[in-house]
């Protein structure tokens, strides 16, 4: 004998071709839902984790977003610079244990070039304090000798095909440029180190000594090269590398309690106008600013889905006229109307549950395949990892939104089966 | 059986299409032909006669039951326990097999699938119906809309006596079908509805058949008792 939930099984079955577009609908709209809060997810603490063990960030005063964007994620452009006499005096607070300056403004192949010294690699962390690690070779050394020695991130290697000892010139300015005439070619650098991947800016970054910034830039005026004043790259190394202004500087202190004192040093510091970032309260800021989007993001794929659930409402009420037969067939062997009423919502529901799955399926499934190449082409990356609860929320939130949704038709049913009586009118 | 006294329907408020009848009675066991030309209420009655639309004025009743007195979930469930029906055509859920088709008024009225038990179980008594209405055995597990016409209304008709309800109500049951299967067909429904103990009130323009049957109404003539009432 056929049960309720059997007759509603048949009965959906039996209109398969036009419920599986709605199923393919809801699927789509919930793949996109799943797909998006995973890389909300996953952006946002790759984001949060993309500096880790700085306490203070040093620049020149302008906006902390500014500061922390140029700073940390290489992005936008130069604000104004620093001195080094404003470093040395921050390094010699007593509450300073370490200061690595940072300078930026060259590119190589589109990928940010930093200036640092050799201790970057010693104090600059990321994600829970983990520290950068060369997967191979070392880290450039700092002397004259090894002016020249640049050490690659992890992407710029792997999308480059980098190796050890592979020879590039860097370009003046952070822009794409035209490969074969690099701005700075006069003066080629050597990958001695390639650092292991973090997911974060410093996989997108060509690190190399602050030095080698100088000698690029010495034979440079006000952002071109001086007319005939050329300087070979090995006559550079007789000059005066010691650089004297920088774009910022990383800040790590003895004790994390002394933070507030050490901003207030850097903000009241005389010489010059100068700011103190906290990083923390800074990527707060930023993701502030980014959060706009990602809502906006997910406000259309709230949208998607709500679209699809109206489109399910829409398909069942528009099969009920040519199920007012059935409906009344059963009507006729005894079903009532909260017979009916429970057949409508239970193919409801299996209709939904059945396109969230599914959409669930080709979201794990589409973000295994494509995870890579997000990772390649956009930089983001995705944890193939157990679903989040706020994915699971979302699901249940659209299989819920869709049950209700289905009581829609449910209820026309149910008053067209009473109306029509035994013998429908259609 | 069925108990009517003098009523009136009328589908508008307007009051017209109005229905109107004297008093009637049908005992158990009976057969009636119910006859009349199109639109002069015959649909209309069989309703009153299955408790789907209740008079604005006088009663039905079914087995001493007045349909208006119960409850719209309790006329339901009365109905299904004791009225068997059988349209003109679309009967069946095209996606169920016809033994599948016939077990159904066992998965809502308790009483009759109670009534089964004796023969068997359901299932058993689907096939005996099946049977009974001379249906091949080898259809059985075929899909409903795979049948015929004339085999879905014969399919019908055993759903319709499933249980032995009380009351077979046929609304224009060989309408759809060839000259040469009514005939087959109205004589397999009338043995049925004798073995079932079944009363049958059957809608037919076939007037040939009216003979066959205890009772006939021509449904002009019982408005125009009401008229001289």
């Amino acid at each position: 004998m056929s049960s309720l939930a059997g007759i509603a099984r048949l009965s959906a079955w039996n209109r398969r071709s036009t419920l599986v577009w709605v199923v393919i609908s809801l699927a789509l709209a919930t793949a996109l839902l799943w797909t998006l809060e995973r890389l909300r997810h996953d952006v946002r603490v790759s984001f949060a984790q993309s500096v880790s063990g700085v306490d203070l960030i040093v620049g020149a005063r302008s906006s902390p977003v500014q500061l922390m964007l140029f700073s940390v994620f290489h992005i936008g452009s130069a604000p104004q610079v620093l001195s080094m006499d404003s470093v040395r005096a921050v390094a010699q607070h007593r509450s300073v244990s370490w200061v690595v300056p940072l300078s930026l403004g060259d590119s190589h192949r589109g990928y940010p070039v930093l200036g640092t010294t050799p201790a970057y690699f010693q104090h600059f962390a990321y994600g829970d304090k983990q520290p950068l690690v060369v997967q191979s070779g070392a880290v450039f050394s700092g002397t004259l000798d090894g002016l020249y020695e640049a050490v690659i991130g992890a992407e710029v290697a792997h999308q480059l095909g980098y190796g050890l000892g592979q020879q590039i010139t860097l370009g003046h300015g952070l822009h794409e440029h035209d490969h074969d005439h690099e701005d700075h070619a006069d003066k080629p650098f050597q990958v001695v180190g390639i650092l292991a991947p973090t997911g974060t800016p410093v996989d997108r970054t060509v690190h190399v000594s602050l030095q080698a910034l100088e000698a690029l830039h010495l034979d440079w005026a006000g952002g071109a090269p001086m007319p005939g004043g050329h300087i070979p790259a090995d006559q550079a190394r007789k000059f005066d590398l010691e650089p004297v202004e920088v774009t910022a500087a990383l800040v790590g202190l003895k004790t994390r309690a002394a933070v507030f004192n050490v901003q207030r040093f850097v903000n009241q510091y005389e010489d010059e106008a100068l700011m103190g970032v906290m990083p923390g309260v800074a990527l707060g800021e930023l993701w502030g600013v980014l959060g706009l989007g990602e809502n906006a993001l997910l406000a259309v794929s709230a949208l998607v889905a709500l679209v699809s659930l109206f489109s399910l409402m829409a398909v069942v009420l528009a099969g009920l006229n040519e199920r007012r037969r059935e409906l009344a067939v059963l009507r006729a062997v005894g079903a009532g109307p909260r017979h009916v009423l429970g057949l409508l919502a239970l193919e409801g529901t299996w209709v939904i549950c059945t396109g969230v799955l599914l959409g669930v399926l080709l979201a794990q499934v589409g973000m295994a395949l494509g995870a890579p190449w997000l990772q390649n082409s956009l930089g983001i990356r995705l944890q193939i990892a157990a679903p989040l609860p706020t994915q699971w929320a979302l699901a249940v939130t659209i299989v819920l939104a869709g049950m209700l949704a289905s009581l829609g038709p449910a209820w026309r049913a149910y008053r067209m089966s009473l109306a029509d009586g035994l013998s429908p009118r259609a | 059986m069925i108990d009517i006294e003098p009523l009136r329907y009328a589908w508008t408020s307007a009051g017209e299409d109005t229905l109107a009848l004297g008093a009637l009675q049908v005992s158990a066991g009976q057969t009636v032909f119910l006859h009349g030309p199109s639109g002069c209420g015959k649909s209309t009655l069989l309703g009153l006669l299955a408790g789907v639309i209740l008079p604005q004025s006088g009663r039905v009743s079914l087995l001493g039951q007045d349909w208006a007195a119960l409850r719209p979930g309790q006329r339901d469930a009365f109905r299904a326990d004791h009225v068997g029906v059988v349209f003109q055509q679309f009967n069946l859920l095209p996606y169920l097999s016809v033994l599948d088709n016939v077990v159904l008024p066992c998965r809502f009225s308790a009483l009759r699938r109670e009534r089964c038990q004796a023969e068997g179980g359901p299932q058993v008594a689907a096939q005996n119906w099946l049977q009974r209405m001379a249906m091949p055995a080898e259809l059985w597990t075929r899909r409903a809309d795979a049948l015929s016409v004339g085999q879905q209304q014969r399919v019908a008709a055993a759903r319709a006596l499933m249980g032995q309800p009380e009351l077979i109500l046929a609304d224009e049951p060989t309408s759809a079908l060839d000259a040469a299967l009514r005939q087959d067909f109205m004589n397999l429904l009338l043995q049925a509805t004798r073995d079932a103990g079944s009363t049958l009130v059957c809608v037919s323009h076939d007037a040939a058949q009216a003979t066959r049957f205890d009772v006939q109404w021509a449904l002009p003539d019982l408005q125009q008792m009401e008229a001289h009432t």
